[in-house]
């Protein structure tokens, strides 16, 4: 029986990030994957002579070489993926209505710190210094968040209250409220909440931290793309896995987690037979793993009470478009199109739970960016919507094909509306992805590829801060998107890092 | 001026509601309803209902259908639906005989409504060149027998985003078979287009699928069958191959897309039509290629190489076989011969089953079925259905949980 310190079930970005770890600090690994290649969501597909990136839009808290973000010191500098990276000149240009119903928006927001502001004060006069203090608001709290990573979730109060107390005083309230607080002028509140959509809360129940430390991290680090899809990195990560000493199997599904007589855990069975270990980090949904691969004796207490009650966060569609004509010739200069039917974050959160009622797209056009993401004189062009609801369950497996192509054309539609930049008659290639294809390809509940939903008192902080008490089998931890960080590739890469960090340590206590 | 923001009235009350929040995330995970974990989530199983791993179903009818064809309807053990289809696709089947393995993809051929009927029909004509395996269905498969399929594949089917209202079916021989699927979706309301169906056979005993296929024609008035006879000359038929002029005729001026599928030799000969109508790739859509049996004729291919054996070393996880390989045939030729069993489904290049790692040694990989994406060419992988190995190689196969 092949015998390995730790197996990694599941190669997407969490799952790569704690193979690469655990095998970078010498354990014996094994990564298996049920899929015939790894990265989960993070892919590629091909169609004619086009290849769709899956799930991209912008990679956070990256970073250039001169200015890197935690993500790129832990997959360039430590694991030591060397690709071609591109970064993205804005960070976003939204189209919609602001939340007062009836003033218009149309906003587009660079990066770097003090464009972002001075963009900001010439849409909203008058919100410079509201805008200033959430940015430095949010220095403080990339710095709050390093020191409480670096003390491994027990920090020193008295070193909190000094340094970070402006953090300690934000850190407990949501979006809106914080917002507020900074006096921060309506239509600034508006335009500054847009990425809300990236974390699928909304800004009445999202965690003020957790948000504004996406922001600032997009805004300092610029947001960035690897030149050949995700597949590159994913795919990347997996060939630095393999030169560390790793060991990949895919087309291999995990089934059970086996324990002894002691309720030890001490191996894994697979399609490829039982494997020999008493370290299984899991890169699957907790609630899909407790329920089908371990004994039903063994699900933690505060699991039974919490995993069938905790709401599964946004459910993804996505219409991959390869178009027959370049993005100049079509007028498309923007990277990314936030196109939400209304500024009001809380309003469109309800709509988003109904397939009716969904109006909500983010559309990306990668030639902007990379001029190699498809051959001359084409270029590619993705719609996103999410759902905050599993109301895909309902949909007759008769109505599907009926269903997705009206959701898809109703999309193009609302793109060609608000943007007026035509795009339907020039369609070479056509894929959609519904929340079926995501429950397909990634085995994701409800197809929600963002984990759990990090609302309330489920969020990002207080999650890190039972991070030692979350997953209480001895042996088993879980990573990626239903991890302690929530979705975004960097969290996930994040949470996979952290979490294998975590068991190196406990493997050093067992004398390993 | 120092940062100074507080929510609350008091920001000291607010320090301690941030001491709190895992004390609060606790109480709150304590307060909810102890309750049975969900096994399954009915999207899952609904995705799991279109997007089955493998299906297994029961052989229940074979009959002829033209000269050498026999159309065979494949039926689920348990009689429930099957997984549903686009008119278009097909489904991959696995055949095992005398110590060796392989798949063939089948388009099916049957109404969208089949499937709802627990039902799928396949036309396996019996052709010299594909290996053993349309003999192998012909003579051994019998109504009863068992057989493991995959789920339905591939991107031949009308997509009403991308697609003009009129089709141009392009079909030769076999090549029919998608067509039929679309005449009947088309006939019995799951597809909304207007399909004028060319078909190239060499004389009329040789076209498959006649009564049938003038049936749903004169039945539909959306379905149009042209019949193009290379080989003779005969009223009510047009002469010839399938050209230019022949496709301009039954445009009739209206925007079409043109949808081809057929032997390798017409789509190379419908390469130089398409160039010569001026028509754009959006317009133009071909059915898989097929596995290159000729590699030595493709560019590149180095001078001299051809019928050179080698030595594979194949692992597929904790296992390593060494197999003999040879550069005139695919590596993925090489494992069926083996009975490796690994997975393959389009045969093509295109759909990336096969995806597999190359450690070390030399291929040629045609740049026509080269599906690979641009990641996987920068870190060594190949698809070994066009694959063609130059030296001794070793190489690395994804598993055989899902084969086909």
């Amino acid at each position: 029986m092949p015998k390995y310190d730790a197996v990694v079930i599941g190669a997407g970005n969490g799952g790569l990030a704690a193979a690469c770890r655990l095998a970078k600090a010498g354990k014996k690994t094994l990564l298996i994957e049920q899929h015939n290649l790894p990265g989960g969501v993070a892919s590629s597909f091909r169609r004619g002579r086009f290849e769709f990136e899956t799930a991209l839009h912008e990679l956070c808290e990256f970073g250039s070489a001169e200015n890197p973000g935690n993500c790129r010191k832990t997959v360039v500098d430590e694991f030591g993926l060397d690709i071609n990276w591109y970064q993205v000149p804005d960070n976003f240009r939204v189209i919609t209505v602001a939340s007062d119903g009836k003033t218009p928006i149309d906003a587009t927001l660079p990066s770097g710190r003090e464009n972002f502001i001075n963009k900001m004060e010439e849409y909203v006069p008058g919100c410079r210094e509201s805008v200033t203090k959430f940015f430095d608001l949010g220095a403080e709290t990339l710095e709050a968040g390093n020191y409480l990573t670096a003390s491994g979730g027990k920090p020193d109060s008295n070193v909190m209250k000094e340094k970070y107390p402006n953090y300690l005083r934000t850190a407990a309230y949501p979006v809106n409220r914080v917002f507020k607080a900074l006096k921060m002028p309506p239509l600034a509140q508006d335009i500054m909440n847009t990425y809300w959509g990236y974390l699928g809360v909304d800004a009445d129940h999202l965690s003020f931290v957790q948000y504004v430390n996406m922001v600032c991290l997009y805004v300092n680090h610029g947001a960035w793309i690897p030149e050949k899809t995700s597949n590159e990195l994913t795919t990347g990560l997996a060939e630095r896995f393999r030169e560390m000493g790793g060991t990949m199997w895919l087309n291999c599904r995990a089934e059970e987690i086996l324990f002894d007589d002691h309720d030890r855990l001490c191996g894994v069975r697979t399609t490829s037979g039982v494997v020999d270990t008493r370290w299984v980090l899991c890169n699957a949904s907790p609630t899909m793993v407790y329920a089908n691969m371990i004994p039903e004796r063994l699900i933690p207490y505060k699991d039974k009470k919490l995993l069938p009650n905790r709401p599964f966060s946004a459910r993804m569609f996505v219409v991959y478009m390869g178009l027959n004509k370049s993005a100049e010739e079509l007028g498309m200069h923007d990277y990314s199109y936030f196109l939400p039917s209304s500024a009001d974050s809380v309003k469109e959160y309800e709509s988003l739970k109904s397939i009716e009622t969904d109006k909500f797209n983010i559309a990306l056009c990668y030639n902007v960016v990379n001029p190699k993401a498809s051959p001359e004189g084409t270029c590619i062009v993705s719609l996103t919507t999410t759902y905050t609801s599993d109301c895909w369950s309902r949909v007759d497996p008769k109505d599907y094909i009926r269903t997705k192509e009206k959701v898809a054309s109703g999309m193009i539609d609302w793109f060609e509306e608000k943007t007026g930049i035509v795009i339907r008659p020039y369609i070479e290639e056509i894929e959609i992805a519904t929340p079926w294809t995501f429950c397909h390809y990634a085995s994701v509940p409800e197809g929600a590829a963002y984990g759990y939903e990090l609302r309330d008192w489920d969020s990002m902080m207080p999650r890190m801060m039972m991070m030692r008490e979350e997953y209480p089998i001895k042996g088993l931890k879980f990573v990626g998107a239903s991890s302690i960080r929530g979705d975004g590739f960097n969290s996930a890469i994040f949470s996979g890092d952290t979490m294998a960090k975590l068991m190196i340590g406990e493997m050093r206590e067992e004398g390993m | 001026m120092a940062l100074h923001v507080k929510v609350g009235l008091i920001g000291a009350l607010d320090m301690l509601k941030f001491k709190n929040l895992a004390k609060t995330r606790r109480e709150a995970i304590e307060a909810l309803p102890e309750r049975p974990l969900p096994k399954t989530f009915e999207t899952n199983e609904k995705a799991a209902f279109m997007h089955p791993k493998q299906q297994q179903v029961r052989i229940k009818a074979m009959r002829p259908n033209g000269p050498d064809a026999v159309t065979v309807t494949l039926q689920s053990l348990d009689g429930n639906a099957l997984a549903p289809f686009r008119a278009g696709q097909y489904i991959s089947i696995s055949v095992d005989a005398d110590n060796s393995t392989t798949t063939r993809s089948y388009s099916l051929c049957g109404s969208p409504a089949r499937s709802w009927e627990g039902e799928y029909d396949i036309t396996v004509k019996r052709v010299e060149d594909d290996g053993f395996v349309s003999k192998f269905i012909q003579d051994k498969w019998k109504p009863g027998v068992v057989i493991g399929i995959s789920a339905p594949q591939g991107h031949l089917y009308y997509e009403p985003l991308r697609d003009e209202k009129k089709v141009l079916a392009l079909a030769g021989g076999s090549g029919i078979t998608p067509f039929m699927g679309m005449a009947y979706a088309i006939l019995y309301g799951y597809e909304d287009f207007d399909l004028t169906i060319l078909y190239g056979s060499r004389k009329e005993e040789d076209i498959l699928y006649r009564q049938e296929l003038d049936a749903v024609a004169a039945s539909c008035p959306k379905v149009h069958v042209v019949h193009v006879l290379s080989d003779e000359k005969k009223k009510g038929f047009e002469h010839g191959f399938l050209s230019a002029e022949l496709i301009k005729k039954y445009a009739a001026g209206e925007p079409y897309t043109i949808f081809m599928c057929g032997p390798q030799a017409m789509y190379n000969f419908l390469d130089g039509v398409v160039a010569e109508l001026g028509l754009d790739r959006k317009h133009v859509r071909r059915e898989l290629f097929g596995m290159i049996k000729d590699p030595w004729n493709q560019p590149g291919y180095p001078k001299g190489a051809q019928a050179q054996s080698f030595i594979a070393k194949v692992t597929i996880h904790d296992k390593t076989y060494t197999i003999p390989v040879s550069s005139s045939e695919s590596l993925l030729t090489a494992f069926d011969r083996a009975g490796l069993r690994t997975p393959s489904r389009c045969r093509s290049g295109e759909c990336g089953w096969c995806r597999s790692r190359l450690i070390s040694g030399d291929v040629f990989i045609p740049e026509i079925t080269d599906g690979r994406r641009e990641a996987d060419k920068e870190f060594g992988y190949i698809h070994p259905c066009s694959t063609f190995p130059l030296s001794d190689v070793v190489v690395e196969v994804p598993g055989q949980y899902q084969h086909l």
